[in-house]
């Protein structure tokens, strides 16, 4: 049995919740700080990709203080998550318009913002300050969309295989030039159970930077317009040839048993701690390689040459990563708009682009910068890499000139061959597949 | 007294859950602005190999853990209940891993599970025992995890049917033994058909715990190899923040709430019809 | 007219343990006896089973980080590193005071109008029969839902009603997403629960208010203990709605701390798994005190009889 109640009891019993509610909401609202008074300095937020930028992006970190302390009336606000959060987050405030004055986006996100208004068209800014040729051409090219440029460089993107060479030496190794090189090390290093190529997939299928190289090895750079405009396929007898080479790698057991569940840090820390003998990333690695054991053995290597290749084989990944951008609103706001201004100004004088490089970055500007030969080993042979004799750099990496469906489809394609879960002709077909769902 | 919890329920779950439906007809990528494509979104899953794969993974994790966990917490919350010396410590210990949060958990079972660096194939090599690609591999994944999801929800079960049983009026608990009715007897009859509604409670909250499954498998081996081992949640979270198709990961979404919602009513039907007959 | 834990007890053991037995009963009796032992040797063997990895990660906590990948068995190099890190990179004050505060004020709220909606769905009459249940069909849907559809919406609500930037942000849907597991238990135990009790009271001239707080809310003890818990543990753990929804590094809350410095120091298994342990105690202590409550309830149950 159960039994009604009188409408009094009720009304009581909800006034009661609702004033419970209401008090406990009204009393937490409160503690919220007000918004920063007017004629206190300028605040501008900057948002990145690191979910704490102190320890993961001392460079971003040490310009940011050298800049607050330059400019006493300007504050910087750096907030960060996780690539996979950051975007989410940035994805969110798009829609709410709530954008952060500065944020590090990818490009492809970036130009869909720029179509919806919001962002800033940094030409103007940066003819005024005298920066536009500051920067190498092809950086200016890749953040240019009609007659905007929306973004700068963030930094630089030099990518390879770093190598051990103490470990080729002890198994009497040369470092490899060709592709047939490379099998051969890792044929003989299979022998000993050394991983050539430490790499991981877990969480981080973006981790295929030397590979992505490697498309450019096959004419990645002249066929990529006819793929996306449907007169060209993925699926061509060149790429395929390029992930039959990654096959064969595989078999010859170049890569780590747990390249599934490993992350890209374990990657990193099998190399640093000498169990690998090729670690595949690029120079912002240069930092956690010095500090570590093997840093005085350490060669950096562009990536193998292919007879069957297409095109000039010797190239080296060099070019503009994803850019920061500025909020639209930004302009709308006199104070915040001279703050920023002074920011980039700042950020690619010679003062930052020299602290980039003192924090392992390569500098995105022309400046030529002071590299230690020995406390900066690491990164020297990177840099030193990148300016040999005869080598040039494709425009942009494969990755970041077609959306992001289309750049994971190829992350897969390359860790699903690697992984031996796709055959090469299945790897080709997984990224045209892509390419086809619009 | 229905109201607070009926307005403030409606607001913050109910109206979002409208709001992504409408985004599920829509292309939308996160950053422009979306475009309505109709039933596109759900059409393009139905051709998804990567989709069915995440859904059969689903399966195969709701049903070993259904079958595993429901009676084992159930036997363990009895067991538990017993005079045993440090009973409440043990209820303390095996609640432990539910108080862990999911990605952590997700961590501690990579030190276990990892086909190279893991506990369980270094104690099987002691023993000769050639390594087992537990995560990572083709095909045992999904029940790796199920294993996991096991490990930390059997506490959260168990308490759920310990607070069941404790509610259990004691006469007629006593008045059955006084029957003279056996342990087992009086578990058969009485306890368990007492408890009707505490199972209910265990097995819909343990189904849509499946159908939420997410850093587990995230943890464990990011959904690979080449998504081989997603399940429903982290494939959605894929499509969605990875791949940036918000429009085609709500469309997702919204069929995982529907299959939860779809698979916990089949069973409170079945339940029901059970009782009836 | 209250009994103590040991009366109880005592009770139980008088109908089977004692010497009350008829002595036809006595080979009954040792069998008993042997179950009893079987079944704690069991219920010993699931809990160190449950217990193993819970032990790994204490003592890879302890283990210098290269240790950890490479020799986790040694037992010769244990330091406290770790936790020195832990301590020293975590803002263990400032987590744990948002969190508390987030989690006492969620946690209460969102169980107070749960057990007044669940009251009204199982001891009130509807007008229509029909209108109770398919209103607690409709918040139990809720528990079908998967967390990642709601965090665009409510980020939009937030700053709609302007609590984003605010505790409120967190805490408003944290109370909706408890209320369908909240509702689930309390109307499922309410409804496996006997009225007769209250029927007594409403004879004895009891007012729906009292009734609900003073004989109804008593006896659902053990449910409510076990829901606090619940919820308690739910809003340590959240991350998807933390991460969004909190701007502030000054409100931080422990499992958006956490995460932090998983990202920051990536391949710090060692110190992971110190921060894995250090945010795990509080909890299991959170966890021991109300379970006593849960037991508390076999007291009141008892009552009864």
């Amino acid at each position: 049995m159960s039994f009604s109640i009188t409408t009094a009891g009720r009304a009581r019993r909800l006034a009661a919740a609702a004033l419970v509610t209401a008090a406990a909401m009204g009393s937490l609202v409160g503690c919220s700080s007000s918004s920063s008074a007017s004629d206190g300095p300028t605040t501008i937020s900057l948002s990145m990709q690191n979910p704490d930028v102190k320890t993961a992006d001392p460079a971003t970190w040490a310009i940011i203080q050298a800049f607050e302390k330059a400019n006493p009336n300007v504050k910087v606000e750096v907030t960060g998550e996780a690539v996979a959060e950051h975007l989410q987050k940035l994805s969110i405030a798009a829609q709410s318009d709530t954008l952060p004055d500065v944020f590090w986006v990818y490009k492809s996100n970036a130009e869909d913002m720029l179509k919806g208004g919001k962002l800033m068209n940094l030409s103007p800014v940066l003819s005024e300050l005298g920066l536009s040729d500051k920067f190498p051409k092809s950086t200016v090219s890749n953040f240019t969309s009609g007659d905007a440029i929306y973004g700068v460089p963030y930094q630089g993107l030099l990518t390879g295989l770093w190598y051990n060479k103490k470990i080729l030496q002890d198994n009497g190794l040369q470092v490899p030039v060709t592709f047939d090189d490379l099998l051969a090390v890792a044929k003989k290093l299979k022998e000993k159970g050394i991983t050539t190529i430490s790499n991981g997939a877990n969480q981080s299928a973006f981790s295929v930077w030397s590979f992505l190289t490697d498309l450019d090895r096959f004419g990645y750079a002249d066929k990529i317009d006819g793929i996306l405009n449907s007169t060209g396929s993925f699926n061509n007898a060149d790429f395929l040839r390029l992930y039959q080479h990654i096959a064969e790698l595989r078999d010859a057991g170049a890569f780590a048993s747990n390249v599934s569940t490993q992350t890209y840090q374990q990657a990193v820390d099998q190399f640093t701690s000498g169990k690998a003998a090729m670690l595949d990333a690029g120079v912002w690695g240069s930092s956690a390689i010095q500090k570590s054991s093997v840093a005085g053995n350490v060669g950096f290597w562009a990536g193998p040459q292919f007879k069957d290749g297409v095109g000039n084989q010797n190239i080296i990944m060099n070019v503009a990563s994803a850019p920061l951008v500025v909020s639209a609103k930004v302009s709308k706001d006199n104070a915040k708009l001279a703050a920023v201004k002074k920011f980039i100004a700042f950020y690619y004088g010679d003062e930052a682009q020299q602290m980039l490089v003192d924090n392992g970055q390569p500098p995105v500007t022309t400046y030529k910068p002071k590299v230690d030969p020995s406390s900066q080993s690491a990164l020297r042979a990177a840099l030193d890499a990148a300016s040999a004799p005869g080598v040039s750099s494709p425009e942009s990496q494969p990755d970041l000139l077609v959306s992001t469906p289309v750049a994971n489809a190829m992350y897969d394609s390359i860790y699903g061959v690697i992984q031996n879960q796709l055959t090469p002709q299945q790897a080709v077909d997984l990224v045209q597949a892509a390419v086809q769902s619009k | 007294m229905i109201a607070p919890a009926l307005i403030l329920f409606t607001l913050f779950l109910v109206y979002p859950v409208i709001y992504s439906l409408g985004f599920s007809f829509t292309k939308f990528q996160g950053f422009g602005s979306p475009e309505f494509i109709g039933l596109q979104n759900y059409i393009s899953l139905g051709q998804d190999p990567f989709f069915w794969r995440a859904l059969q993974n689903t399966v195969i994790i709701l049903i070993v853990s259904i079958v595993l966990l429901v009676p084992g917490s159930f036997a363990l919350a009895l067991l538990l209940r017993r005079k045993v010396p440090g009973g409440g410590a043990l209820r303390a210990l095996v609640f432990g891993p539910a108080i862990i949060a999911p990605i952590l958990v997700g961590l501690i079972w990579v030190f276990i599970l990892d086909p190279k660096i893991g506990l369980l194939n270094r104690l099987l090599g002691f023993v000769g025992v050639a390594p087992v690609q537990w995560i990572g591999g083709d095909t045992l994944t999904p029940y790796a995890v199920a294993l996991v999801f096991i490990w930390g929800s059997i506490g959260f079960a168990m308490t759920i049917f310990y607070a069941g049983r404790q509610v259990l009026p004691e006469d007629v608990m006593e008045a059955s033994e006084l029957d003279g009715a056996t342990g087992f007897q009086q578990l058969r009859y009485v306890t368990i058909p007492m408890m009707r509604e505490t199972f209910a409670i265990v097995t819909i909250l343990m189904i849509t715990s499946v159908f939420k499954i997410f850093e587990l498998v995230y943890m464990l081996t990011g959904g690979g190899p080449v998504h081989r081992s997603e399940t429903l949640v982290s494939y959605m979270y894929f499509t969605t923040f990875t791949n940036q198709k918000y429009g085609l990961g709500m469309a997702l979404a919204v069929i995982i709430t529907v299959l939860g919602a779809v698979v916990s009513v089949a069973y409170l039907a079945l339940s029901r019809e059970r009782k009836t007959a | 007219m209250r009994t103590t834990r040991t009366d109880v007890i005592d009770e139980s053991m008088s109908t089977d343990l004692t010497g009350t037995t008829p002595e036809h009963q006595k080979p009954k009796r040792t069998r008993r006896r042997a179950a009893a032992i079987a079944s704690g040797a069991v219920a010993y063997l699931i809990t160190f089973l449950v217990v193993l990895p819970l032990l790994w990660i204490v003592l890879l906590s302890f283990q210098p980080s290269g240790n950890i990948l490479g020799n986790p068995f040694s037992l010769t190099n244990l330091t406290l590193d770790n936790y020195l890190t832990v301590i020293g990179s975590l803002p263990l004050l400032k987590m744990y005071g948002n969190t508390v505060l987030i989690a006492v004020v969620a946690v209460s709220v969102g169980t107070a109008i749960s057990f007044t909606a669940a009251f009204a769905l199982t001891r009130m009459i509807f007008r229509h029969r029909k209108v109770q249940s398919s209103l607690r069909f409709y918040i139990l849907a809720g528990l079908a839902v998967p967390v990642y559809i709601l965090l665009f919406p409510v980020y939009r609500l937030d700053l709609a009603f302007g609590v984003f930037g605010t505790y409120a942000a967190l805490i408003l849907p944290y109370i909706a997403v408890s209320i369908p597991f909240n509702t689930l238990l309390l109307t499922g135990f309410l409804r496996e629960f006997p009225s007769e009790l209250e029927e007594a009271a409403i004879i004895d001239g009891a007012g729906l208010g009292r009734l609900c707080w003073t004989v109804v809310l008593p006896l659902m003890r053990p449910v409510i203990a076990t829901i606090l818990i619940f919820n308690v543990v739910y809003v340590f753990n959240e991350f998807p709605f933390a991460s969004i929804l909190i701007n502030n590094p000054d409100m931080v809350t422990v499992s958006l701390a956490v995460s932090r410095f998983q990202g920051q120091y990536t391949v710090d298994y060692g110190g992971m798994m110190a921060a894995a342990t250090l945010v795990l105690l509080p909890q299991l202590v959170i966890y021991a005190l109300f379970q006593k409550q849960v037991i508390a309830g076999m007291t009141v149950g008892a009552v009864k009889g």
